[in-house]
């Protein structure tokens, strides 16, 4: 009861009954790691600094007054207009359920190295509780004095009845408005929890990841073996120089074969990806930022690995997940409808702040680059199978490619916040002398669906709650969502490069993608090597 | 030799023996709906943010200067405290032939209906010669004086010399600033001045442009015709309503088919070019705001077409004309490596801004799109030549996909000021019920070249025995010329307005089969009834 007002006039219900706990929005989004393929965000540690919360008066104080006498409450209003900066859009969380699951939430905050105030956001829940029960109460007290007012009075008694009225009528708005900033407050604070982590996760840091899967192994040369850049300068397929002149560092134009490779790589991906199901998508590469926000990536402040545009609330996406994630925001879909299966090619484009130091030889880190993204809306008993469904396309395309591979279940503390779970995939780069990843599969249950509010209707005898079927309707549910890498076309391009290089300087096209590059079977010198 | 400053070190020879004069931007279009090229925002904002009139005089200036030296401190000040902005960078203007030719520029300029003012760009040259013929002067009187102390003097002598020697210089480093600035102010306002207009170029508005060729005729219809936003919805092609919400109204997803339909537009676009000779590219569409101006376009200003990053001097590429054009920015090139013929692939972005109200229904005008773009750079000679192959392939393209169109030569008031002289081509769109857009093809001659500084060096036994005294003959600039391969929704919009068919299905053209799975109709997902 306490919590519908924050919800729009949904069910409150389907919170509580969602299989995956409700928590929320970023906290650490990982990532100084070089292999990361997820957003590096804003350490949101910056972000939280500019809000002192410990300079502000308690609130307590503040309801305790207003507890005592409703005429008593004009002066701590001021107080509560700080730092709290107004939320563009309320994510859908289970405050309840993260009270009732305290130890396991904190647990997994620390677990996954999260900077989140769960004793803060508890705090501010409980105040907004007593805040609100108040306001119950004063609206009790208005309405017995209303009432009052309806019989015969003497004047000096009805005089005392208005006055009495009107205060209590100033009290309740001061509440409310307080109400109403305190539910900010807890948004901005709660949105900071990391979704909750599958059990079968590894706990502790990137070393604790573990190997789910190995294929293959490092092919042998019998020559001294070029990295990318080399090959890709001997053949021609690079301009690195002239886009730092027109662009910056770490763009690039792909030229001759590289050009053809890529859209050779971007259409069998999706041609393979269709084939299983998948529908395809190209999608806007500028969206609004709230929605980016929603997937879980912070695009503003000094570090963000968003670009935005200036006198806009748009931003560059930084993977295609962020507007296939918006497709069905604040939609309620029909179960029928479930799963939906997107595969999206987009171009991608991030900042790369703070990444200077890592390891960033030509194409592998760069700042703009194209992308086949697989996505899937599915019911919450699904998620876990399409998750493993996920993961396996990717395996499929990179064995298909010939790629020596290790899959790995990454460990709690290098999952994004959005992540319930996340497979990479590491390729072997042998011009680069290392693993790199190549794809990241994550389920992120409803995290992004509490953001991006949407939600499917289960239809009347799958229901798996029979009980809640009280009206028409059964009550609506939030989706999960799945998001996995079907090709990072300039990481591809590393490992076909690097790895079918050949002693004479030429590289050999893999036998899948030969068809989509117009039959084309090796890439050769144009040059000869005396020149 | 007046020039010589300004060109860091070039040589200025070669701006003299340009075929095509120098000139610059002002108008760059284009309230008119189907251009593709970017609309920018009329130059005559930026000319006018600048009042030139209430500038004292350089004039006065320059005579206080040449009395005597003494007297130059106090009008310094008058020049420092301008709205001159310092150029981020500075083209390779040929005032010189700008001069020697203002009846004709000044005609051009009017012809291209362009803001232009080429009084104040000759004023300013005029005065900016003087002020270096000035500066030329004092340095011979202050080596004089240098000369003469060099003797024995008397101490009252030499305290006299010494005093006009400081003199001189004094006058001298605020001259030479404001030869600077006068530079500067010289190439804000020559930088309006748009490029000359070839002689066969119909003069007047749009409605002067003459159509240089006709091909096939509208396609009729035994049923009522679909316009492309119907058809793709019914045939589940697009999603524009989740877009909006998303990013933005103008925003689109394609979808299904129209997915497929884009992929094997770029590949068989790209295959046909590059059995033509064209080198392909994938270009960054993120650059510097620089290159942008330097290709002729305004990255700035409350109309811009052009979408800039926050905190950054980034811009989104509305074409891949601009980063294909910086490809070869600031080098000079071997003769022998000329014709470069490129054709790039990318994804262009455009505010467009002030297209509100425009005729903009579905995917005919959108904020973001596909485009595959060729871009050639070549000898000046050879130019006009390229330009006819250019136009051509368009032609091939458009043809073998069975389109009905006509290639228009643009009238004068209707290019934009890099463009010597532009061929659009628009093809019948049924749905829409008028010939659309889709393509544009334009000889820029040196505008761009002058600005993004590719030159090259002519081999010895070409065109200038003459120069060839030294060992390397000197440098040209190149002509660059750019035209549209294939812009995917306005092609979308063609193939599937002239290709619908009475059950509601589409045909899929038969060259683009190959590339798109051999599928030969999209058929509709859904029975129509439902």
């Amino acid at each position: 009861m306490g919590l519908r007002c924050y919800f729009g006039g949904t069910a409150i219900q389907t919170l509580r009954m969602a299989v995956i706990p409700a928590s929320s929005s970023s906290s650490r989004f990982i990532f100084g790691r070089p292999l990361s393929k997820t957003l590096t965000l804003n350490s949101l540690f910056l972000r939280r600094n500019n809000v002192n919360y410990l300079t502000r008066p308690p609130f307590t104080l503040l309801t305790k007054a207003l507890a005592a006498t409703a005429v008593q409450a004009a002066p701590p209003t001021e107080t509560i207009d700080r730092g709290v900066v107004k939320p563009q859009w309320k994510a859908a969380i289970d405050f309840k359920w993260i009270r009732d699951n305290k130890d396991a939430v904190a647990l997994n905050i620390k677990n996954r190295n999260s900077n989140a105030n769960l004793e803060l956001v508890l705090e501010i829940y409980e105040k907004m509780l007593a805040v609100q029960k108040e306001v119950e109460r004063l609206r009790g007290e208005r309405n017995a004095v209303a009432n009052k007012m309806k019989g015969k009075l003497e004047p000096s008694e009805r005089q005392k009845l208005i006055e009495e009225g009107k205060n209590l009528r100033d009290g309740l708005i001061m509440l409310e408005e307080d109400l109403l900033k305190l539910s900010d407050e807890l948004q901005q604070e709660a949105q900071f929890i990391p979704n909750m982590t599958h059990p079968d996760v590894p706990i502790g840091e990137e070393d604790r990841s573990i190997v789910r899967k190995m294929v293959g192994c490092p092919r042998e040369f019998s020559f001294p073996i070029k990295d990318h850049l080399q090959l890709g300068k001997e053949l021609d397929l690079f301009d690195f120089d002239a886009a730092a002149e027109v662009s910056g560092s770490k763009f690039y134009y792909l030229k001759n074969e590289a050009v053809m490779l890529e859209i050779g790589l971007i259409n069998w991906t999706l041609s393979e990806v269709m084939k299983r199901g998948f529908t395809p998508l190209i999608t806007p590469e500028l969206v609004r930022s709230s929605v980016v926000e929603k997937c879980g990536f912070q695009p503003r402040g000094d570090n963000t690995q968003v670009y935005s545009v200036e006198e806009s609330d748009q931003c560059l996406i930084g993977t295609a997940e962020i507007p296939v994630g918006g497709i069905h925001m604040d939609s309620i879909l029909v179960e029928s409808m479930l799963p939906l299966k997107y595969v999206a090619f987009s171009h991608c484009f991030r900042t790369e702040a703070g990444a200077a130091g890592a390891a960033t030889r030509g194409l592998y880190r760069v700042h703009q680059f194209s992308k086949v993204e697989m996505f899937i809306l599915c019911q919450p008993e699904e998620s876990e199978s399409h998750h493993e469904e996920l993961i396996k396309i990717e395996e499929e395309l990179f064995s298909s490619l010939g790629l020596h591979y290790k899959t790995i279940d990454m460990a709690s503390g290098d999952l994004g916040a959005p992540a319930y779970r996340k497979f990479d995939v590491e390729a072997w780069m042998p011009g680069l002398g290392r693993y790199g990843e190549i794809s990241s599969a994550s389920n992120c249950t409803d995290y992004q669906s509490r953001r991006l509010g949407i939600r499917y209707r289960p239809s009347e005898p799958t229901s798996t709650n029979p009980k809640m079927v009280k009206g028409k309707f059964t009550p609506t549910r939030f989706v999960h969502t799945l998001n996995a890498t079907a090709c990072a076309v300039p990481r591809m391009m590393i490992c076909l490069l690097e790895n079918y290089q050949q002693e004479d300087g030429s590289v050999i096209i893999p036998e899948p993608l030969r068809p989509f590059m117009g039959g084309l079977g090796l890439i050769a010198p144009k040059f000869s090597r005396a020149e």
